[in-house]
């Protein structure tokens, strides 16, 4: 886990976390816009009221960005209804990751492959590959036991290795 | 973890997640977040260490008092509040939101420190207590 910036100015922090954050909060929100505002919404919280607090940062941050997410959700839940009868989807399709001309095709499979996941497996993987959190942190944070969350982090390995192997074969 | 699964999870961590935008940092910046820099932080949590050094030194005081032909002091003090205070140090709008009913309602963030005072009259001794406390008010709002 990266050191928390020694800079007093909120630009350092959030370009340090601010990536992680949103890549949290785009598992828990349905259009890249309203993951840019949850992670705006949780910044502010983290930088007015919990930054004196000590502990991780990270941890922190992730913490309320899922408390973020769990507010837009509610304020937005009729306009969802909405949609879905409308048959809206959301644009989801911006990239979860830096893309960059070299490994690019693996970067894609990558990305593929997690977004075919079950979300409550991708969510748990991406609390622990991008989020560092321990199983404990993530157990706390999605209201799981520490095993069940260990467990569905075995199943999205195994499910991304699985669907990996089989796009190398397909070339 | 696995060590079948240690190559996936190494090129994994190798992903960098694509960065914000620059929409949302202009965002942030017309917010003002650096008039709550840490110097202020700092400040309002001084509050604590000094508090508690009081504690101490009302417990240095008592120790230091001439002995007094009683039993244990712990076992005959006989502290009783005489303070209680709630200090706000911080309070923001954190804007609208609608209820479960669908009443819109204002949300309100405050942080306290309560401190309470207990104080032996016999000996003069005296306790403080400090302890940080925030506060969620969610306030439903009347359009007229």
């Amino acid at each position: 886990m990266e050191e928390a910036p020694a800079h007093d100015h909120w630009k350092a922090w959030f370009q340090l976390y601010g990536a992680k954050m949103l890549l949290c909060a785009r598992q828990w929100t349905r259009s890249p816009a309203d993951a840019e505002d949850v992670v705006q919404e949780a910044f502010v919280r983290f930088w007015r009221h919990q930054r004196a607090l000590g502990g991780e940062p990270l941890a922190l941050l992730l913490t309320s960005v899922r408390r973020a997410a769990t507010d837009l959700s509610r304020r937005n839940s009729r306009r969802m209804v909405r949609e879905e009868a409308a048959e809206i989807q959301p644009d989801n399709d911006l990239p979860l990751f830096e893309t960059g001309a070299e490994h690019d095709d693996r970067r894609q499979a990558i990305e593929a492959a997690l977004r075919r996941l079950p979300a409550e497996q991708r969510e748990v993987l991406v609390l622990k590959i991008w989020g560092e959190l321990t199983f404990d942190q993530i157990a706390a944070q999605l209201a799981l036991s520490p095993n069940t969350a260990a467990s569905r982090y075995r199943y999205a390995l195994a499910a991304l290795r699985k669907q990996l192997i089989a796009a190398d074969c397909h070339g | 973890m696995d060590e079948d699964f240690k190559d996936l999870e190494e090129e994994l961590r190798r992903l960098r997640p694509q960065s914000p935008s620059q929409r949302l940092v202009r965002r942030l910046e017309s917010v003002g977040l650096q008039r709550h820099g840490r110097g202020r932080g700092w400040m309002r949590w001084m509050a604590f260490p000094a508090m508690a050094a009081a504690v101490v030194l009302g417990f240095l005081f008592l120790r230091l008092s001439p002995p007094r032909p009683t039993a244990h002091p712990l076992a005959t003090a006989a502290f009783k509040p005489v303070a209680a205070e709630n200090l706000l140090l911080d309070a923001s709008d954190e804007g609208y939101t609608t209820l479960e009913d669908g009443t819109p309602a204002r949300r309100v963030r405050r942080s306290y420190i309560d401190t309470i005072t207990w104080k032996d009259p016999r000996t003069n001794a005296s306790l403080t207590w400090s302890l940080p406390r925030e506060e969620i008010r969610v306030i439903p709002v009347a359009f007229q």
